[in-house]
């Protein structure tokens, strides 16, 4: 465990640098980071024009896709591609001589990444935050901490329900593009096409248990200060349980893959 | 005639290999043409939440925001298939030296390299954006008007051509930098605002747009099928159009001059 934790920090440091060096790619984040603050300006059209849709202003709007492109930035679900990658090319043998589990450097490259754009990110969110008027993230100091566990928990979310995704690979070459569609169909639950206060109460309803809210909408919708206590606690309990379920599926799923992935290789 | 079907006999050749090449990955061609129904049917539901609150946003229903989104797929699919694979591969003949060899062909170089390789992964997205297109025209209540096509025709290859001088445009950039592979998402992300109807957008991001020109992609060839297309635009979009491809090459032309090959 210990020397898991020493290797991290070291592939926290050489995967940063990596990141620093292929700027491109976080460029290529930023763009399609572009994509909901589309979906906002559409929003802000509805809302002058027909009035606030559900009672949210165009202050709430910018507040919350400021907030869902931060949550975009921030999540784990990137390291799909990576997985897949290698699967593809056989480098995932050579993962496999490392001393620490391929999960592990999956995630410290996928850390390294995230701190990037955090860096990059975080002064614009706070510039905006100051000098927009309408953003408002109202946070005392334990709300504070709420939002920053929920962002934690966001990103173990969406890092551990892709990497079951991405083990899928060990029986078809089409994991990543059953990723897009579970990610697709779950956009919708998640809070990333529309907030989900805006959505038919049927898929607000749904979206409560399913996993994929945990990911952008629980965090940004107590970031923006829309849910009180007793909604923040069941948001923390939904993301924990689904957290524990593609934990055990991911570890069941290793477990078989690799037997036949050495069934594949020798 | 005979100076021209050269040029069409080497397309033919190397776009057969392409597709010849890419036809050896069956399920993933099957695979991604399910991927293309299922973003399709994602991006119509999805726009669909706006339209609980109101049913015009700007001045546009649903059946008419399809219209446009159609269209969107069908511009965004073509650049997949005959852009991307080129302006992603420009990088790598800078860097490694291939330019200098193309440069070299008794062929014009500006040809080999925008048109090149063709890419099939797509090849489902510009037919089913029609289809979506056609959809919206269906539901919006005033159907397909032979009159409107001649007119759509004429802005749909302008914006297929505005494309065009914006990938030859990132091409000459990418020679000048030596391989910056963030290019291609420029192209993405120019295309991805074409997503929805510049009116969508308030002031000024409107203004920006149509000058950009992002509106001459979708919103444009959109309003010729609707029928309520501003008709000065019938002139004002080939002008646009050519001006763009004539300044695209001009630039193009240029960078080569520049170039002083991979292995000075």
């Amino acid at each position: 465990m210990n020397d898991t934790l020493t290797a991290y920090s070291g592939l926290l440091r050489s995967s940063t640098q990596v990141a620093l060096t292929y700027r491109g790619r976080i460029v290529l984040w930023f763009v399609s980071g572009l994509f909901p603050l589309l979906l906002m300006a559409v929003w802000l059209t509805v809302s002058a024009e027909s009035g606030p849709p559900a009672g949210w202003t165009s202050a709430d709007f910018i507040s919350y896709y400021a907030a869902a492109a931060l949550l975009w930035n921030l999540s784990g679900q990137h390291v799909v591609w990576e997985w897949d990658a290698d699967m593809r090319s056989g480098d995932l043998s050579v993962r496999l001589l490392r001393p620490i589990h391929p999960f592990h450097q999956y995630t410290a490259s996928d850390l390294g990444h995230r701190a990037v754009s955090l860096m990059m990110l975080l002064p614009v969110l706070v510039l905006a935050a100051l000098l927009v008027p309408g953003i408002n993230y109202p946070l005392g100091v334990f709300d504070a901490v709420a939002v920053l566990a929920a962002v934690v928990l966001a990103y173990l979310v969406s890092l551990v329900m892709a990497s079951t995704f991405a083990i899928v690979g060990f029986w078809s070459t089409q994991a990543a593009n059953l990723w897009m569609l579970w990610w697709g169909i779950g956009s919708f639950a998640s809070g990333w096409v529309a907030p989900l206060d805006l959505m038919p109460p049927w898929l607000r309803n749904a979206a409560l248990v399913l996993p994929f809210r945990a990911t952008i909408g629980f965090p940004v919708e107590l970031m923006i200060g829309h849910l009180d206590i007793r909604a923040t606690l069941v948001g923390f309990a939904v993301g924990l349980a689904w957290l524990a379920v593609f934990s055990g599926l991911y570890v069941c799923l290793w477990r078989r893959g690799l037997r036949r992935y050495q069934a594949v290789a020798g | 005639m005979s100076r021209r079907s050269p040029y069409l006999r080497i397309l033919g050749i190397c776009w057969r290999a392409s597709i010849s090449s890419e036809m050896e990955y069956r399920l993933n061609f099957l695979s991604s043409a399910a991927v293309s129904i299922f973003w399709m049917v994602w991006a119509a539901v999805g726009v669909s939440v706006y339209f609980r609150f109101t049913g015009q946003v700007a001045g546009w229903s649903y059946p008419e925001l399809l219209v446009v989104i159609g269209l969107f797929f069908t511009v965004n699919g073509l650049r997949q298939a005959i852009f991307e694979p080129n302006l992603e591969r420009i990088g790598e003949y800078v860097r490694r030296g291939t330019l200098d060899m193309l440069l070299t062909k008794p062929v014009d170089a500006q040809l080999l390299v925008s048109f090149r390789y063709l890419g099939i992964g797509n090849v489902m997205d510009p037919l089913l954006g029609l289809v979506v297109t056609g959809v919206g025209l269906a539901l919006s209540g005033r159907g397909l008007s032979v009159g409107a096509l001649p007119p759509f025709a004429l802005l749909f290859a302008a914006a297929i051509a505005l494309l065009y001088a914006l990938t030859l445009a990132l091409m000459a950039l990418a020679v000048v930098l030596v391989g910056a592979e963030e290019l291609g998402s420029v192209s993405f992300a120019v295309v991805e605002l074409a997503r929805f109807p510049v009116q969508l957008y308030r002031n000024p991001v409107q203004s920006v747009l149509t000058v950009l020109p992002i509106a001459f992609l979708t919103t444009f060839p959109a309003q010729a099928l609707l029928g309520r297309l501003n008709p000065v635009l019938l002139l004002v979009a080939p002008a646009v159009a050519a001006g763009s491809v004539a300044l695209a090459t001009l630039t193009w032309r240029r960078s080569l001059r520049s170039y002083s090959g991979a292995s000075a």
